[in-house]
């Protein structure tokens, strides 16, 4: 890598004291390696948490209570953690991006799964399938054919249900569905509260509410389970024999592009447009990302750290320790000092931000009221993390240009090379 | 999740000193952008002008302000950044897709409950962005659940709506326009002076992953939506399929993006005429294709044809990554359809 842009020289001039100038460049193997690193141990936090609630749904189910059905929720908010900070290696990585589906899709029409209220409506033009409740109905007719549900397995979850009919709204697999069973629908609007799924939905016998409890537990068993074995798969493809890290180290400057590329697109396109800013815009709390549980600004929050981790080459595990070495930041202050500290101020600006609406939802000020129309205290919070992370992509746009890697000049769209794949 | 979108893979780092000789930026300035958001500007004035007047979903003159300033809007729908991405302007003009229904949903509500926001125009930009844009108003005055016969105190809520929502698009509009006529042209023109272009390269590029970005937006989603997979097409994902303007749109935004091409291919001949070539072939087929909503997607045959005409829309996507790309020295940046 000696090939340099011009690019920067108005920064170089301006904050070229940010950095040592002598800093020497690590190898790109090294800075692949660190990424692959911090990937491995993502994943493996996120397995091992999903675990965690795997054995707590057992409890649940086992054993129904209040006080077992919180400790499910709580759970899944500590499983949320290191997997949102995955998030950035999706974008980038195929292996990734063509697996993600089965554990993080979304939004969902959740009526597929289990009861809804009667004002989420019934089958629309989109998805036929939008209140299908298989929770409910061991039998029915899914695209022309017979399915029978009796038994709520894995498999049932992931090849008959899951996308059915081709709609993407029928997410019957993953974090989603899971929340969607532990909290149900959330029925509070803009106002205060998340969703309220009384422990009783799981009970036995005459206790059991809203019927079906020994299914939906069924349910909730086997969407966990896959859960665990998704995680478990992903984790073994970055292990030191694994696929993905076999992928990315096959060629240096393709990964290095793989790095910024998933920087960038969770940067811009996902977080500040699609989860942020539209929903926003749609003042629709459906729109929330981890819309059940009121837990989305935890879901912006470590998308965002993610993505800054992968820059510095640091992950700080669920067990406190650290994940770290030679970085896409090295690389870039051995070669333009300046835009290393632009960048690193950057991601910086936009952690205050994501943190700054991670406090106040903490405090009580829930994501859904920030999303409320007018609610100008709302739209200030979540237009400052959108704004970072829209400024945060420029300065990406220039360590590309900066780094000068060759890539592969055009991947190509599934649209291009499979037209057919377009909207599977 | 969708798996449709080509990821941007970079490849960089032609020397800069090539670039100014390859793309003109005033011409894309003076020539395209400005000319396509005044006259956006326009459009939609005089479109919230005629409401004024003219309220009835059928009206003749208020459907052809509609169609002239829609028009409008996708000749410049490919150039979302700067003014039209601040503050969300571009979604406030234009929500679509609309994969959970969205729009029928929140104008529904809008309409059950008689809301008052619709009195005030200014008031109205507080409504969720499925109410407001070109999408809502084609609701209302194409789709026969808002634009039928109605009770006359609904009729004049109705009027009332569409007086709202068009004004605000006029507002909306209007404040683009000025961002453009103000700095943000300048800005573009003159890399290299102000922090948002710090050099030529970056303001090519800005265009360039406007041009991609805009390719792969007709390509996957005025195309791709309707024609769904072989098994499952979705004709009724078709784009403004109710104002009978699918195609239309695909038309108008690969004539547009030709113009712009063009000018940011201007010193590369070479590279310019293979382009325009590949533009060419794609509007030969739209032409060609008697189906302007796409209704024939339901049937082998005329998906095929569909099919046909969004693989010529990829070739031109390809040859700019492939040939015009290296001659600039730049590869496209992120875009707004990077994500799922």
């Amino acid at each position: 890598m000696t090939r340099l842009t011009a690019t920067t020289s108005i920064l170089a001039l301006s904050l070229a004291s940010a950095a040592p100038l002598w800093a020497e460049a690590p190898e790109k193997t090294e800075v692949l390696n660190t990424y692959a690193d911090i990937a491995a141990a993502g994943y493996g936090d996120s397995l091992t948490t999903a675990r965690a609630l795997q054995e707590a749904v057992a409890a649940l189910i086992a054993d129904p209570s209040e006080a077992n059905l919180a400790a499910a929720r709580a759970a899944w908010i500590d499983a949320r953690v290191p997997y949102q900070q995955t998030e950035v290696f999706r974008f980038g990585n195929a292996i990734v991006d063509d697996w993600e589906g089965k554990v993080n899709a979304w939004p969902l029409d959740e009526g597929l799964i289990d009861y809804v209220d009667a004002s989420y409506g019934g089958a629309t033009d989109e998805n036929g399938f939008a209140v299908l409740n298989v929770v409910a109905n061991p039998k029915f007719t899914l695209s022309g054919q017979e399915v029978d549900a009796s038994d709520i397995t894995p498999a049932l979850l992931a090849e008959t249900l899951h996308e059915a009919d081709g709609v993407e709204a029928n997410v019957a697999t993953g974090y989603h569905a899971i929340e969607f069973l532990l909290w149900g629908q959330d029925l509070n609007g803009h106002a205060a509260g998340a969703g309220d799924r009384p422990w009783t939905d799981f009970a036995s016998g005459e206790a059991c509410t809203n019927g079906n409890c020994d299914r939906r537990a069924a349910y909730l068993k086997a969407a966990t389970d896959l859960l665990v074995s998704d995680l478990d798969w992903m984790a073994a493809q970055w292990a030191s024999d694994g696929a993905a890290r076999a992928t990315l180290l096959s060629d240096e400057d393709a990964g290095i592009s793989a790095m910024l590329t998933g920087m960038g697109s969770l940067s811009y396109g996902e977080q500040a447009g699609e989860r942020m800013r539209l929903g926003l815009m749609l003042n629709d709390p459906e729109e929330e990302h981890d819309c059940f549980s009121d837990n989305t600004h935890n879901s912006h929050y470590y998308d965002g750290l993610g993505v800054q981790n992968v820059y510095l080459g640091a992950y700080t595990r669920v067990d406190g320790s650290k994940v770290e070495g030679p970085s896409l930041a090295d690389l870039v202050a051995a070669q333009d000092a300046a835009l290393d500290a632009e960048m690193q101020a950057k991601l910086s600006t936009t952690m205050d931000a994501l943190g700054a609406l991670k406090s106040a939802a903490d405090g009580g000020f829930s994501y859904d009221m920030m999303l409320e129309r007018g609610n100008d205290k709302g739209e200030a919070l979540i237009m400052g993390g959108v704004n970072g992370l829209i400024d945060q992509t420029r300065s990406i746009e220039r360590v590309v240009a900066a780094l000068g890697v060759d890539g592969i000049a055009f991947e190509g769209s599934d649209s291009l090379d499979n037209p057919e794949a377009v909207f599977q | 999740m969708k798996h449709w979108l080509a990821r941007a893979v970079f490849c960089l780092a032609l020397p800069g000193a090539a670039l100014a000789d390859v793309a003109d930026l005033d011409g894309a300035v003076d020539g395209h952008i400005l000319p396509g958001f005044r006259a956006l500007s326009q459009s939609t004035g005089a479109l919230a002008r005629t409401a004024q007047d003219h309220c009835a979903p059928e009206d003749a003159a208020l459907r052809q302000a509609y169609g002239q300033a829609f028009d409008d809007w996708i000749k410049v729908s490919h150039l979302r950044f700067g003014p039209s991405e601040e503050e969300g302007r571009a979604f406030a003009l234009a929500y679509w897709p609309d994969p959970r229904s969205k729009t029928p949903k929140a104008l529904g509500q809008l309409m059950a409950e008689a809301d008052p926001v619709a009195e005030n125009a200014a008031r109205y930009a507080d409504v969720s962005i499925a109410a407001r844009g070109f999408y809502a108003l084609e609701y209302l005055l194409y789709d026969p659940e808002f634009s039928g016969d109605l009770p006359a105190p609904q009729a004049g809520y109705r009027c009332q709506l569409i007086q709202a929502v068009t004004a605000d698009m006029a507002a909306t509009a209007a404040v683009i326009w000025q961002g453009w006529d103000g700095d943000y042209a300048a800005r573009l023109r003159a890399p290299g002076e102000n922090d948002t272009y710090r050099t030529e390269a970056e303001a090519a590029q800005q265009l360039f992953t406007a041009l991609s970005g805009g390719l792969e937006f007709t390509s996957a989603m005025r195309l791709g939506r309707p024609m769904g997979t072989f098994d499952r097409p979705r004709p009724q994902r078709a784009e403004a399929r109710r104002s009978g303007r699918s195609l239309r749109h695909v038309v108008l935004s690969l004539e547009a993006m030709r113009e712009l091409t063009g000018y940011l291919a201007a010193g590369a001949p070479d590279v310019a005429q293979g382009l325009d070539a590949a533009f060419a072939k794609a509007l030969a087929e739209a032409e060609a294709l008697d189906d302007p909503i796409f209704a024939e997607v339901a049937t082998p045959q005329g998906r095929l044809h569909v099919e046909v005409l969004q693989q010529a829309v990829e070739e031109i996507r390809h040859s700019l990554a492939e040939d015009l790309g290296p001659r600039l020295g730049i590869a496209a940046g992120f875009n707004a359809l990077d994500g799922d």
